[in-house]
């Protein structure tokens, strides 16, 4: 896939100077050829444990994130190793704290970060979709009851897989036709379409000055953090009973909460401050984080609340990031159930979402989840907090990051720029964004598995040698 | 319903009545120091004739009745609430807050929140420059320490020592009361339990007021702050605090004291009964002083590298670990932006001390916050769940030390965990939407729930909660002191309980 996405940069960049054509081609080239070999040398395992493919694309990932740092080396977006690796994580997580402004003329480094937030964006989706629910965690969610003659999206991996890039890639499509409707040029749109569709927010100037811009980006990250299984059921017909989703509803209600709220709390009024409002409360939602300046004087709890949409997130099995909505309600849930644990403790109640029983070995995953990702934001706060960040920042650059949503905002509710921050600080968030990106628990199993293997080295060596020394 | 012996059969009644009549004793020792230190008494003397009375009142008029789960909760949650109501009546009486120009409500709110800070053993307080805290009499300033005293080890465990009648069910009012995952018996008979966690409550306080007075301090200060250290609630008799000293014995004292106090006090009474020290072998403390050491040492590291000498950083970093670690809240500061002052810190040590404010201490302390066992049986759960993707059919037990973790002890912390970080959340959304900035709203309410003392931003130790928060936000603070003092779930379970009973019977009425 990188070795595709460098090709197609290179034979992008002939749009204008030409300049990185040869170098990205020959990149590409050889990337695909080494995978090829690799892939043809190397046999997968009789045996694959659920661990092994977690930990499989978390690899995936880190080393997609060192090719597009190359790639941008390679080409002199950056000079700076630090940047690319920043910028480069963020385009691949979808989060919205890149650091590179490529030119404009540069259009390998223009469709390399665009391209690089798409493959992102369908990587989080293949991995909500399509991976989590076969290999782990949250096997519930998937749609696969052939019921009554239903065609369902997920009856198994490969179909979803297949149907995951069925349903982004018309989504992509229909999203830069919107985009070239409104008035932007035919390669901006495509770019600015990428960045939608993936959730990625990441953008060359500020294409939404326009107000038809605004409003199809709206409507496109408004679809694109809508589960693909609502999309499919579109698609396929299996509309009855489709708004009595409780996750929808909740997914709507939250945009339209959203809006009023910070309506209120930033004093917007009229179309265009309704316009604005939606436009940054559905960049929050679908943790997209397209930047809007704030117009007007901000309350203190108008960017609380932007910092909570983002840490709520979209709904589960789309390309958002965030904690998501399913799991919100399945905490929620848990904390009834425990309220009525109190007053009856030996009562036996199951938590049903989506009108299935969820299973305690789910529900127990998703409270895990929590504590992670609490965890991560804590210690991610403090890391950069110690690196000179205010608390503020810190708090926001750490929960924006595992949610993979941006862009940060002050206190007075104004743009922060990650440019201004330290290298170390950009790198400290990194990990936090691989965690977010991945849904938590594939980063966190290769990390285990990765400190059981060296405390098991470490033992057998420790062995050997007392071992040695006795024998000696 | 009348029971058979002529009173109103009702728990709730009972208990809060005693409870009432408990906490007029305080206010009324307080009169007679005001009396003794030669200033009018009368508003302290009308305050405990009013509680005393409404306590009476109560408690001859009923008789204990069934202690169901629903009755537990009701009956604690109400008492803490009404205990808290009577509490604030010598501030209003005295007119501690009636400041000129301020409405009869904020005077009002004034007075509740401090008295809630006081019985929740928070340490949050809105006096300060406008209305120093120096500038009160003696028996207020008592008054205000003896609150939380009452508060630390549990005013309903007070009640059950002198209520035989509740027998084995007082142990669920206990459970339901104290911090921690239930409470150890240290005796067979439940009574007896709760009068030795009260004899070693107050053996601790007499000894820490000995080692204050020995370290520098007067007679009432070493007692007042004594009644807050051992219920690691923070109150000070001074504006500024344990800076109001500026002395390193005082503090010293006043750490050994704090961790004792935030230690599991069953630990104290078997090391007492065996004459050994046993705290060190339970996981639970040696998990709590290793995140103190660490904290510290962490904290002291960063103000060291931030210009403050190695061992003024050590001594500020040692105190104000500890004073959040426990959930106590003094300060050392001897004013704003001294060295104290953690809000003017750099934000890498305030995060750790955020970190601290959100565990609190031991489970079966006087502390607050989330508790270390919980943090560990936390930590435990993840890594077996991350173990389990590895080997999916093998079966890991939660273990604490040698002893596996019963799979219902799991889920009760892990939902008691996410109603925690609900309440937190939502706790923030509505401070801000008072008003309040986001490090300040989210340092109040962690600080209300652990019930810390001072929080970040505009509150830090030398500050009043009056200039951080508006007086809606200051009761939404109240009511989540209240909450995190009895462990969250009797107090939201005060409300549903009553309306559950009410649609069972409602259910059961129907043919």
């Amino acid at each position: 896939m990188f070795s595709v996405l460098v090709i197609v940069s290179g034979l992008v960049d002939l749009l204008g100077s030409g300049d990185d054509t040869v170098p990205m081609v020959t990149l590409g080239v050889l990337a695909g050829l080494v995978s090829s070999i690799g892939y043809s040398r190397i046999r997968a395992a009789e045996r694959v444990r659920d661990a092994d493919v977690l930990g499989g694309l978390t690899l995936c990932l880190l080393l997609l994130v060192m090719m597009v740092s190359a790639a941008h080396l390679l080409i002199g977006t950056t000079g700076s190793v630090v940047d690319a690796l920043t910028d480069s994580t963020a385009a691949l997580t979808t989060t919205a704290l890149g650091v590179l402004a490529p030119d404009v003329g540069d259009h390998a480094g223009r469709f390399l970060r665009a391209g690089s937030q798409w493959l992102g964006g369908f990587g989080g989706l293949m991995v909500a979709v399509a991976i989590l629910p076969f290999f782990g965690a949250e096997r519930e969610f998937a749609d696969r009851s052939r019921l009554r003659g239903r065609r369902p999206m997920t009856p198994n991996r490969l179909t979803a897989m297949r149907n995951i890039v069925y349903l982004h890639g018309v989504v992509s499509v229909g999203t830069w036709i919107g985009y070239v409707l409104a008035g932007l040029g035919t390669f901006d749109a495509l770019m600015v379409a990428m960045a939608t569709v993936s959730t990625g927010g990441m953008v060359d100037g500020d294409p939404f000055a326009d107000p038809a811009v605004q409003y199809v980006a709206i409507a496109g990250m408004a679809v694109t953090g809508t589960s693909l299984v609502v999309l499919w059921r579109l698609v396929v017909g299996r509309t009855r009973g489709l708004m009595r989703s409780a996750e929808l509803r909740a997914y709507l209600g939250l945009l339209v909460l959203g809006t009023a709220l910070l309506l209120l709390w930033t004093g917007g009024s009229g179309p265009d401050g309704i316009r604005r409002a939606a436009f940054t409360v559905t960049a929050a939602v679908t943790t997209t984080g397209f930047p809007s300046a704030p117009a007007g004087i901000w309350a203190a709890a108008a960017p609380v609340l932007l910092l909570g949409l983002v840490s709520i997130g979209p709904m589960t099995g789309s390309a958002g990031g965030g904690f998501q909505i399913m799991r919100h309600r399945a905490l929620l849930k848990v904390a009834l159930r425990e309220m009525v644990r109190q007053l009856h403790p030996r009562v036996v109640s199951r938590v049903r979402l989506g009108g299935r029983v969820v299973s305690e070995a789910t529900l127990s995953r998703i409270v895990v989840v929590q504590f992670l990702v609490v965890s991560v934001v804590f210690a991610t706060a403090t890391v950069v907090a110690a690196m000179g960040l205010d608390m503020a920042a810190a708090l926001g650059v750490a929960i924006h990051a595992i949610s993979t949503g941006g862009p940060v905002r002050a206190l007075d509710g104004s743009l922060l720029d990650p440019t201004d921050w330290s290298a170390p600080v950009r790198l400290a968030i990194l990990p936090a964004m691989v965690i977010g990106r991945l849904s938590v628990y594939p980063a966190m199993v290769a990390a285990s598995s990765t400190i059981s293997a060296v405390r098991h080295r470490v033992r057998l060596r420790r062995r050997i040698l007392s071992y040695r020394g006795r024998a000696g | 319903m009348v029971s058979a012996r002529g009173g109103i059969r009702s728990t709730t009644a009972h208990v809060t009545g005693l409870a009432l009549l408990f906490i007029s004793l305080g206010m009324l020792l307080s009169a007679v120091v005001e009396y003794v230190d030669g200033t009018n008494g009368a508003a302290l003397l009308m305050a405990a004739t009013a509680t005393a009375v409404s306590g009476a009142a109560l408690w001859w008029s009923t008789r204990p009745g069934a202690l169901d789960h629903a009755t537990i909760f009701t009956a604690v949650g109400t008492t803490w609430l009404v205990a808290s109501a009577f509490g604030a009546l010598p501030y209003l009486f005295a007119g501690t807050f009636a400041v000129a120009g301020r409405p009869w409500a904020v005077v009002l709110a004034d007075a509740l929140f401090e008295s809630i800070s006081g019985y929740s053993c928070t340490g949050s307080t809105v006096f300060g420059g406008h209305n120093p805290i120096g500038s009160q009499g003696s028996g207020v300033l008592l008054y205000r320490q003896l609150t939380q005293w009452a508060g630390g080890m549990g005013i309903v465990v007070l009640v059950v020592t002198v209520l035989p009648s509740l027998r084995a069910s007082g142990l669920g009012l206990i459970d339901a009361e104290a911090p921690g995952m239930g409470v150890d018996r240290l005796a067979p008979r439940v009574k007896d339990t709760a009068t030795r966690f009260w004899k070693l409550y107050t053996g601790l306080t007499a000894l820490i007021a000995v080692g204050l007075l020995a370290a520098g301090m007067g007679p009432f200060d070493a007692i007042a702050h004594a009644l807050t250290t051992a219920s690691t609630g923070g109150f000070s008799t001074r504006d500024a605090s344990i800076g109001h000293w500026d002395s390193l014995s005082v503090e010293l004292v006043l750490v050994v004291a704090m961790v004792l106090g935030a230690a599991n006090f069953t630990l104290h009474w078997r090391s007492l009964a065996s004459r050994r020290i046993v705290h060190f072998r339970d996981h639970e403390f040696r998990g709590y002083l290793t995140i103190l050491g660490v904290g510290t040492l962490l904290v002291a590291g960063m103000l060291a590298i931030d210009g403050m000498g190695v061992g003024r950083a050590l001594r500020m970093g040692v105190f104000n670990v500890v004073t959040l670690g426990t959930s106590s809240g003094f300060g050392n500061a001897t004013g704003a932006g001294s060295g104290g002052d953690f809000v003017r810190w750099t934000a890498g040590p305030q995060m750790i001390l955020l970190f601290l404010m959100v565990f609190g201490g031991c489970a079966g302390s006087t502390a607050g916050g989330v508790k270390v066992v919980r943090l560990r049986v936390g930590m435990s759960h993840a890594y077996r769940t991350l173990r389990g993707f590895r080997r999916p059919r093998a079966l890991f037990p939660v273990r604490q030390g040698a002893r596996t973790v019963p799979e219902a002890i799991v889920e009760r912390i892990a939902g008691f965990m996410v109603v925690y970080g609900m309440l937190v959340v939502v706790g923030t959304v509505a401070v801000t939407a008072l008003g309040t900035d986001l490090v300040t709203a989210v340092g109040g309410v962690i600080g209300a729930l652990g019930n810390m003392g001072p929080a970040l931003g505009d509150v830090g130790p030398a500050d009043s909660f009056v200039d951080g928060f508006s007086t809606p936000a200051r009761m939404v603070l109240a009511v989540l002191m209240l909450v995190g003092r009895l462990e969250i779930f009797p107090m939201l379970l005060m409300l549903v309980a009553p309306y559950r009973s009410l649609r069972g019977a409602g259910r059961s009425n129907r043919p």
